[in-house]
């Protein structure tokens, strides 16, 4: 470590300074003997350990002439150069300028004093060599060497091993290193000051040294023995503030002193980065270098506001906002000139080359060319991307564009960068485009094995000289860049640039070769920044929300909600305001209730015909992901009236489609609070309806939790997400993956776990709805049927069964009933269930592989018919609303309805009512009421607001339009209406349940759950949203 | 490329199913098993064209189920890089199209389709050369060679390529 040799060396030095100061200026005056010669040892050594003398004897020239005092003050110069020097001595010609600088300062302080310019003279002339001192000077040769030669040959050998390097680290003993606070950019100042106070105040200044380093800011390092020496040396100077005096650790004092290598050589077509100003972080290329003013003149993308620019120039005010940074673009000249700015044409009379020069700045070809200073770019681990190398290629540019940035990239490579077995090619030399594959790897050099015959075995090539080697065809994996993470195939090599399909998003990605590894992995790279993921509904500011499709390094794609036409925009993390995680249902064109994970066609606009479960809804916007849609990751945007659901019926009127949709509305009660993953309901019920029509019982799988059985996946649990025909793509609980899986793979009665079974989502409260959930269910026993035969899955059927059906169960849906605290109604309903009916329905079942599938359906509209006969049906008034709270109301009414059923049926009265109720068509419940506000869809009319005056015998309504009900008075059918949902404080009406008729105020509304107080009894009831209906009085 | 090989597979079997039928019952829930399903290690199975031997079963404690050892011959379809395959156009987007020949999808990128055709958005886009004398959309049948496929368990994907002697169309649609 040379900088304890020179601190030794300073040790022995000061005292001999200090009789040279002391002494010189009786030197000057009489004995110029002894003063040149001590001169001239001390100019002699300054040769050895500095080169500078030369400057050293322009200064002594210049001052000759210039007739400045010398004496005391040359003395001081040197000695100050001298402290410099030791300082200086590790680090390069930088420092150089440096001392040039702080020896200008010394002179010019000195310059101010007069002198006589005799004693100069008598001084100066010592110093040049002559013959008569010949003999002095070698003694003081021989000293020097004595002194000085053996450090020398320590510092600068080439041979010095480590352990020599080790014994040079600071110990203990020695003397410690202290940080010092001084001005913010006087720090080489306060060194100097401090130097010149050691050189004033000779051995009271007990510090060894002072250093300031370029690179630290506010802080200058003191060398000492105690801290008092330091607080002591530091008094009185203004710029050190010597209050808090910090000891370096031993560990790292030679960290402080260490010289960072600045190995990267600038040259030109090198890329860079600026790291001030306008252009701070843009990307730049050097153009041209200087090095010795330290300044690179790079090109630039201008980013400059013309319309500003033209103001300034014509000295219009310029209110500048600081924020604003004008996007890159390229200067155009003619729209410049459009402006009326002034373009001249110059030659640059270096390069020959012609520059638009507006306002003081330079361009050509649109690109901005601009000096600047050394400092103020950076140049390791440029890393450019693809769209800036692209905006930087203009037509012109040819490969050796393109070899330069290579260097750049090759420049910034990682340590192992090349692995054994990797396909390599090379680039540069004479061996370019020779193709090999990597045998081993040491340090710099690769070898490689080369493709072609007759060449040795092996070669070792420079790891610049080398590129990774893909073929179309090879299955790969980013690994670094901003499309990290990323797996695709090779389509086309283009260079060093691949371009590659996506695996997930079959997509074209561009990468460099160097960028990727040959893989077989089968990933989408990033999927979440934040607390956002891919396939996310978020809200953007200004209100705008869309869906995340993908995740780039830092930023999302996000397709917008604007139905008709897709947007995408790109969005930093922190323009998201939030997650919307709601679960809300809308209709869909005939009415039909859409919610999340029901799938729906799309009927008209740009992706009519396409098809696909509905991942998002908000705001009347269906977020629909068709996996056969290969733009937007697959999600397709749609307003919910232009899609219909899938097994959804056509026109409200239907009975099915009608029934389906209503209790639709009643599977998703917001109150359970379930995970949205387990959220499988959705397709369901609609399934189910496609089911009355007769076709499509597997759907009724989507959505379903199940246990695959066999196969590569055999044991893994997941969730259907779309059923193909003999197919069925599940998405996996463990893994983040969907995978294909045959249909009789797997297994769909995982017990209790399955959500569907989770019956607090029926039994909220009500039991109603709790029975169509047997609907459902059957399709669910389908394939169980028709991998069928399994005993396990006989026998977890039946206690299954027993579950949905035996009310004593745990787990039950009645049992969730019960713990609503009604104890009462589920006493009431429970002789409803018919004990015997459940089981009947069991050993109806059990025939293996009868078609069971297909039955059901049948059955049950059997089961409607003949209650639509059924006179009590008809009378039946509303109570069999689908979300009778509690039930307790359908107790009276179930009783009369009880010898209407069929006996046996496995289905309650109570279910049957409901799930057939609005099935009634025409016919059906009359369960809207008088004054009550609705709105009237009728099919190519906008929907109008209209007030029910009368209901009339055969199920239609008389309705006087308006919002109060005052305009025509026209007649529409029950499916053509729909009530008014109330909002907080609004007169209510309600329409079924106990207190079906009352009257009363909507005073807070809880998720579906409307707080009512009962106009007649004052009571606060909770109600049902569903059940409650905007009261307009005549 | 199709091979018929013979590959062998444990078959439980339910119990219900003894007896005289055994066999046509084990015979037939491979058939449904096995056929259309793809394993990356020999492909898409075909057909199963005979059984060549039943082992012996072993009878499962607990379920009642037995395993049979049961070695089938069968037609497989494993699509090769390099190999030529004459597919139907399933979809044509600006970034190429996709294709099928039975089972495997292939994709031929814009990169391998010939430069001279061109991508025309519209109604039903297409791919076709200046003159308009060749032109790839949806139905078309196209020959390509396979240059890269990805093999997942359940799953082959391909990519191929047009842009080679020989190659393209081969078929148009039939036009309605």
């Amino acid at each position: 470590m040379p900088r304890r040799r020179h601190d030794d060396d300073d040790d022995d030095l000061e005292p001999e300074e200090d009789d040279v100061l002391d002494d010189d200026e009786d030197y000057e005056d009489e004995d110029v003997g002894v003063g040149s010669s001590r001169k001239r040892s001390r100019s002699e050594f300054i040769d050895d350990v500095a080169e500078e003398d030369d400057d050293e004897d322009d200064d002594d020239d210049d001052e000759d002439f210039g007739g400045s005092r010398r004496g005391s003050h040359r003395a001081k110069r040197r000695s100050g150069s001298e402290f410099l020097d030791l300082e200086a001595a590790v680090d390069s010609d930088e420092e150089e300028e440096e001392e040039d600088g702080e020896d200008d300062f010394i002179v010019d302080a000195g310059a101010e004093l007069p002198d006589e310019d005799d004693g100069q003279r008598m001084r100066r002339r010592p110093l040049l060599p002559q013959e008569d001192e010949q003999e002095d000077f070698e003694a003081l040769e021989r000293k020097i060497q004595e002194r000085y030669g053996k450090s020398s040959h320590a510092e600068y050998d080439e041979e010095t091993t480590e352990v020599e390097q080790q014994a040079l680290l600071p110990s203990v003993r020695d003397p410690k290193l202290w940080m010092v606070k001084c001005a913010i950019g006087h720090e080489r100042e306060a060194a100097v000051c401090l130097m010149q106070k050691s050189i004033d105040k000779g051995p009271e200044v007990q510090i060894r040294s002072a250093i300031a380093l370029d690179h630290l800011k506010n802080y200058i390092y003191i060398e000492a023995d105690k801290e008092a020496h330091v607080k002591e040396a530091c008094k009185g100077l203004r710029n050190i503030y010597a209050q808090k005096v910090m000891l370096v650790p031993i560990r790292e004092m030679t960290d402080v002193l260490s010289v960072e290598s600045k190995a990267v050589d600038l040259s030109r077509n090198t890329w860079v980065r600026m790291k001030i100003g306008t252009y701070k972080g843009d990307l730049a290329k050097v153009v041209d270098v200087d090095n010795v003013r330290q300044r690179v003149t790079v090109q630039l993308i201008p980013r400059i506001d013309l319309q500003a620019l033209a103001n300034k120039l014509e000295g219009r005010e310029v209110v500048t906002k600081k924020a604003f940074k004008p996007p890159p673009r390229f200067m155009n000249v003619e729209e410049a000139r459009e402006m009326h700015i002034r373009v001249e044409r110059r030659r640059d009379p270096m390069t020959g080359d012609y520059f638009e020069n507006i306002g003081g700045m330079m361009f050509k070809d649109g690109f901005l060319y601009k000096t600047v200073s050394m400092k103020s770019i950076s140049v390791q681990n440029i890393q450019p991307t693809f769209d800036e190398l692209e905006k930087f290629r203009t037509p012109g540019e040819t490969e050796d564009g393109d070899m330069a940035s290579l260097s750049t990239l090759f420049a910034n490579r990682k340590k192992g960068h090349f692995m054994k077995g990797d396909a390599v090619i090379i680039v540069k030399g004479d061996l370019k485009n020779l193709k090999g594959w990597v045998e081993k790897v040491e340090e710099e050099n690769v070898h490689i094995r080369p493709e072609m015959k007759g060449l040795p075995k092996t070669l070792a090539v420079n790891e610049k000289e080398l590129c990774k080697y893909f073929e179309p065809g090879n299955h790969v994996k980013v690994v670094s860049g901003t499309q990290e993470g990323a797996t695709g195939m090779v389509v086309k090599v283009e260079g060093h640039v691949l371009i590659i399909l996506s695996d997930t998003t079959k997509e074209h990605l561009r990468v460099f070769a160097d960028d990727v590894v040959e893989s077989s992995e089968v990933t989408s790279g990033v999927t979440r920044i934040g607390d956002y993921e891919l396939h996310d509904l978020v809200l953007l500011d200004n209100l705008s929300f869309g869906v995340i499709i993908r995740v780039e390094s830092e930023a999302f794609q996000v397709l917008k909600g604007v139905p008709d036409r897709p947007e995408v925009v790109l969005v930093k993390l922190r323009e998201i305001k939030f997650k919307i995680d709601k679960r809300v249902n809308v209709q869909d064109r005939f009415k039909n209730t859409v919610s999340v994970k029901d799938v729906v066609r799309i009927l008209d606009g740009p992706c009519k015909g396409k098809q696909g479960p509905v991942e998002h809804i908000y705001k009347g916007v269906l977020f629909i992901y068709d996996r056969h849609h290969l733009e937007h990751a697959g999600f397709i945007c749609a307003k919910s009236h232009s899609c219909v659901v899938v097994g959804g019926s056509r026109s409200n009127a239907d009975r099915s489609g009608d029934s389906f949709s209503r209790f639709a509305n009643l599977r998703t009660p917001p109150r359970v609070p379930e995970s949205p993953r387990r959220f499988p309901r959705g397709g369901r019920p609609m399934d189910s309806g496609g089911r009355h029509r007769g076709g499509r019982g597997h759907d009724s799988l989507i959505g379903s939790t199940i246990k695959i059985r066999q196969g590569p996946f055999k044991g893994y649990r997941g969730r259907v997400v779309d059923v193909n025909g003999q197919s069925v793509r599940v998405e996996l609980e463990s893994q983040m993956k969907v995978v294909t899986v045959d249909r009789n793979q797997i297994s769909d009665n995982v017990a209790v776990a399955t959500p569907y079974r989770d019956a607090p989502r029926y039994g909220m409260g009500s039991e109603t709805p709790m029975h169509p959930s047997r609907t459902p269910l059957h399709p669910y026993m389908t394939p169980m049927r028709d991998v069928g035969a399994t005993p396990i899955h006989d026998g977890m059927r039946t206690p299954m069964r027993d579950r949905a059906w035996n009310p004593y169960a745990p787990m039950s849906p009645p049992r969730d009933n019960w713990e609503e605290g009604n104890p009462d109604s589920w006493v009431t309903t429970s002789p409803q269930y018919q004990p015997g009916s459940p089981p009947s329905r069991t050993y109806e079942a059990p025939t293996p592989g009868s078609g069971w599938a297909s039955t059901p359906g049948g059955n049950y509209s059997e089961a409607g018919t003949p209650r639509d006969s059924t006179p009590a049906y008809a009378n039946v008034p509303s109570p069999y609303l689908p979300s009778t709270p509690g039930g307790q109301p359908m107790t009276p009414n179930s009783v009369s309805y009880l010898p209407g059923t069929p006996g046996g049926q496995p289905m309650t009265p109570g279910t049957g009512v409901d799930v057939m109720s609005p099935i009634g068509g025409e016919q059906e419940g009359p369960w809207f009421m008088p004054d009550i506000l609705v709105h009237i869809r009728r099919p190519g009319e906008e929907n109008t607001l209209g007030v029910i005056r009368e209901v009339l015998p055969d199920g239609t309504y008389r309705v006087g339009l308006g919002s109060s009900g005052g305009g025509e008075i026209v007649t529409v059918l029950h499916a053509e209406i729909d009530a008014v949902a109330p909002r907080k404080s609004d007169k209510i009406k309600i329409m079924g349940g106990a207190h079906r008729g009352a009257t009363g105020k909507l005073i807070g509304v809880d998720g579906t759950d409307g707080i009512v107080k009962v106009d007649d009894t004052l009571d606060v009831k909770i109600l049902d949203m569903v059940l409650l209906a905007k009261l307009v009085q005549p | 490329m199709f091979f018929h090989i013979v590959l062998e597979r444990n078959m439980q079997l339910h119990p219900r199913h003894f007896g005289r039928h055994l066999r046509d019952n084990l015979v037939a829930k491979l058939v449904k098993d096995v056929e259309g399903t793809c394993s990356g290690r020999h492909g898409f199975v075909v057909a199963i064209t005979g059984i060549e031997n039943v082992g012996k079963g072993l009878i499962r404690d607990g379920t009642g189920f037995v395993t049979f050892p049961v070695k089938y011959q069968c037609v497989v379809f494993r699509p090769f890089k390099g190999e030529i395959l004459e597919a139907v156009v399933t979809m044509v987007n600006k970034m190429g199209f996709f294709a099928e020949a039975g089972p495997v999808q292939i994709f031929v990128s814009n990169h391998l389709i010939p430069d001279d055709m061109e991508f025309q958005s519209g109604d039903m886009p297409n791919y076709t050369t200046s003159d308009g004398s060749v032109k790839i959309q949806k139905d078309s049948e196209v020959r390509l060679k396979i240059i890269g496929t990805r093999v997942d368990a359940t799953e082959i994907f391909c990519i191929g390529t047009i842009k080679d002697d020989f190659l393209g169309v081969i078929n148009d649609p039939v036009t309605s």
